[in-house]
This record gives C-alpha cells, sequence and structure tokens, in this order.
C-alpha cells in the first residue's frame, strides 16, 4: 500500500500527539485525566485511520445516510465544533458568575464583620 | 414598613474618583445620609475618595461590571437593614433631587419597584440614546415580556420585598434588562417616574459607558442567557 506523503504527515503527526498524551497522563501531571487521553486517542487516531483509509469515509457517508464523503465528514466536524464552542461558551459563563459571587463575598465582608 | 423606612442609596463606581465625592455631597444635601458606594475595581482611588467621604466605601477587587457592583451594593443595603434601596449612577448624571419622588410610591406601598425614565421627557438626551434607548426597550420587552419606556435606566428603587426577590445573575449592562425580566417573572407591582438626566462632557466621554459596542454586547448577552 503506498502511502502519499499528506498520510504520512498526519499520521506521524496523531502519533506524536497520541504519545504525548499518553506520557502525560503515565507521569501524572496535573490536568491529565483518563477521560482527556480518550479523547486524544478518539480524535487523533480517528484522524490517522481516515487519513490512511480514505475510503472509510464512503462507509461512513452512507451509514449517516449523506450525499459524498467529503459533506460527511465537513458536516461532522462542524457539528462537533459548534457543540464544543457550546460547551466552552457555557463553562465561561459559569466561572464568570463564580468570579463574581467570590469578588461580592469579599467586598461585602467588612460589612459582615461589623 | 415604618413610618420612617430606612433608605439606602447604592452607588455603583467605576473610576470616578474626580466625581465620586460631588455625587456624595449632592445626595446629603437632597437629604439622605445612607450611602454605599461600590467601586468596581477601579485604577483610581474611587473608594479612598468615597470612604473620607464618610460613606459605607466596598471595592471589588476585579472589575465585575456595572450589575454586579449594583448587586453587591443592593446585597451590602439588605445586611445593613434596608427598607427601600435606590440605585443611581456614580458619575452625577442622575440628579438626587429626584430620589423623594421614586421612594414615593414604594413608602406609600404602592408598589415595589420604580424604574426612573428619561423617555417620558428625553429633553437634553442626545438623539443617538434615544434611538437606542428605544431600540434596547424593544429588545427588552420582545426577550422578556415586558414594556417599560426606559429598560436601560440604573436610577430604580426597591422596597426591600423587591431586593430579596430579584435575583440577578448579570454582570455587566445587561443588568438592567434582567430586572425588567424579574419584576415580569415574579409579578412584582413596578411604576416609572420621569427622571432628569444630565449628559456631561465628563459622562459623555467615559469609555466604559454604554455606547454602540457595549450596547451589541448586551445584546448578544441578553440573547445568550435566553440560549444556554
Amino acid at each position: 500500500m503506498g502511502l502519499h506523503l499528506y498520510q504520512i504527515i498526519i499520521t506521524l503527526i496523531a502519533a506524536v500527539m497520541i504519545y504525548n498524551g499518553i506520557k502525560n497522563y503515565a507521569k501524572g501531571k496535573s490536568g491529565q485525566t483518563l477521560l482527556k487521553v480518550s479523547v486524544r486517542i478518539i480524535v487523533w487516531g480517528g484522524m490517522a485511520i481516515v487519513a490512511i483509509f480514505p475510503a472509510l469515509t464512503n462507509n461512513i457517508a452512507t451509514i449517516i445516510g449523506m450525499q459524498g464523503n467529503v459533506n460527511a465528514v465537513i458536516l461532522t466536524g462542524f457539528i462537533l465544533v459548534f457543540l464544543m464552542i457550546f460547551k466552552l461558551l457555557n463553562a465561561i459563563e459559569r466561572l464568570e458568575q463564580q468570579i463574581s459571587e467570590v469578588t461580592r463575598k469579599e467586598a461585602l465582608t467588612e460589612i459582615n464583620q461589623k | 414598613m415604618s413610618e420612617n423606612p430606612k433608605i439606602y442609596i447604592v452607588i455603583p463606581a467605576y473610576n470616578e474618583e474626580k466625581v465620586i465625592a460631588d455625587v456624595i455631597a449632592e445626595i446629603r444635601a437632597a437629604g439622605y445620609q445612607n450611602l454605599i458606594v461600590i467601586d468596581d475595581g477601579s485604577a483610581d482611588n474611587t473608594q479612598a475618595v468615597a470612604k473620607n467621604a464618610g460613606v459605607v466605601a466596598l471595592r471589588h477587587k476585579i472589575n465585575r461590571g456595572k450589575g454586579a457592583a449594583t448587586k453587591t451594593g443592593i446585597e451590602a443595603a439588605k445586611l445593613l437593614d434596608a427598607d427601600i434601596i435606590v440605585t443611581l449612577d456614580g458619575d452625577g448624571q442622575h440628579d438626587p433631587q429626584d430620589i423623594e419622588k421614586m421612594i414615593a410610591p414604594i413608602r406609600d406601598k404602592k408598589c415595589d419597584v420604580v424604574l426612573g425614565t428619561r423617555l417620558i421627557d428625553p429633553r437634553g438626551m442626545p438623539w443617538y440614546k434615544i434611538m437606542a434607548n428605544h431600540f434596547g426597550n424593544f429588545v427588552t420587552w420582545y426577550l422578556f415580556g415586558l414594556w417599560v419606556t426606559d429598560s436601560q435606566s440604573g436610577f430604580r428603587a426597591y422596597s426591600r420585598h423587591a431586593a430579596e426577590t430579584i435575583n440577578t445573575k448579570a454582570d455587566r449592562y445587561e443588568y438592567d434588562s434582567e430586572v425588567i425580566r424579574e419584576i415580569y417573572i415574579y409579578k412584582l407591582k413596578f411604576k416609572e417616574v420621569p427622571i432628569a438626566v444630565r449628559y456631561t462632557e465628563y459622562s459623555m466621554g467615559k469609555l466604559q459607558k454604554q455606547g454602540f459596542w457595549n450596547g451589541i454586547k448586551t445584546l448578544y448577552k441578553m440573547v445568550w442567557g435566553l440560549l444556554s
């Protein structure tokens, strides 16, 4: 099976990302959880598999019911990105409120102590 | 409510060291002695100037926005057993002589919230601010279900009951609209009272005021708050 240059590059990048994720998790670095590693393996592993076996996307498109494998990949990518943005914005909103609560409690200390 | 209700004036302020002493003096001259200034993380000496003037001067260590500062002030007033709480801007735009007509309906138990409105008599208000306010009123009505003539005014008065009922989460300029939503949700009795507004070179020149881009951000936050 002859691989094109782009397939080799994507596979190498994916391999490095997966390796770093597993290494950081194994070393117990802060912020690294099993969920994060799993997501990293799925995302980058999936990219490597699609790069090496591009015909797989035809099967995915057929399963989803989309015309054209490229459309299926792009649409799936868009949906995932939108979901991530939505989650991130919600998380930011919650953090902002928590920051305000803490700031308020601190400001009211003077009155609470009286 | 007692015959002599305890009235607290809450003044959120951001970088107002040049005018806050005059604002405090003017409110005192109008007959109100219970003042709470909330310095919203100012880079200048707003809190120190307010403290020197002898009022309760609280400070947010970091800037959280006018809405957050107003809420802190209302919480402080509740802790100090306020019966009626009046909020007004710290830049001198609001005339303390209007406080009496703001609190009279609450003192007379006719309503729980009084909203100061600039648009019943908008003399002196720049035309673009009038247009922006009309748009703000429309958006507030569309999203939150209650039509008021000035949804963005910071000059308001609350009974103790309203202060304990209203629970806002908005930190910045969308706070003013969120209060309208709370009035609608909790069916609080409210009244609109015309207020004077003084647009000075100082107040119009402030970057953090509700200008066009801040207005767009406010709109986005109001819509996002409903979707999330």
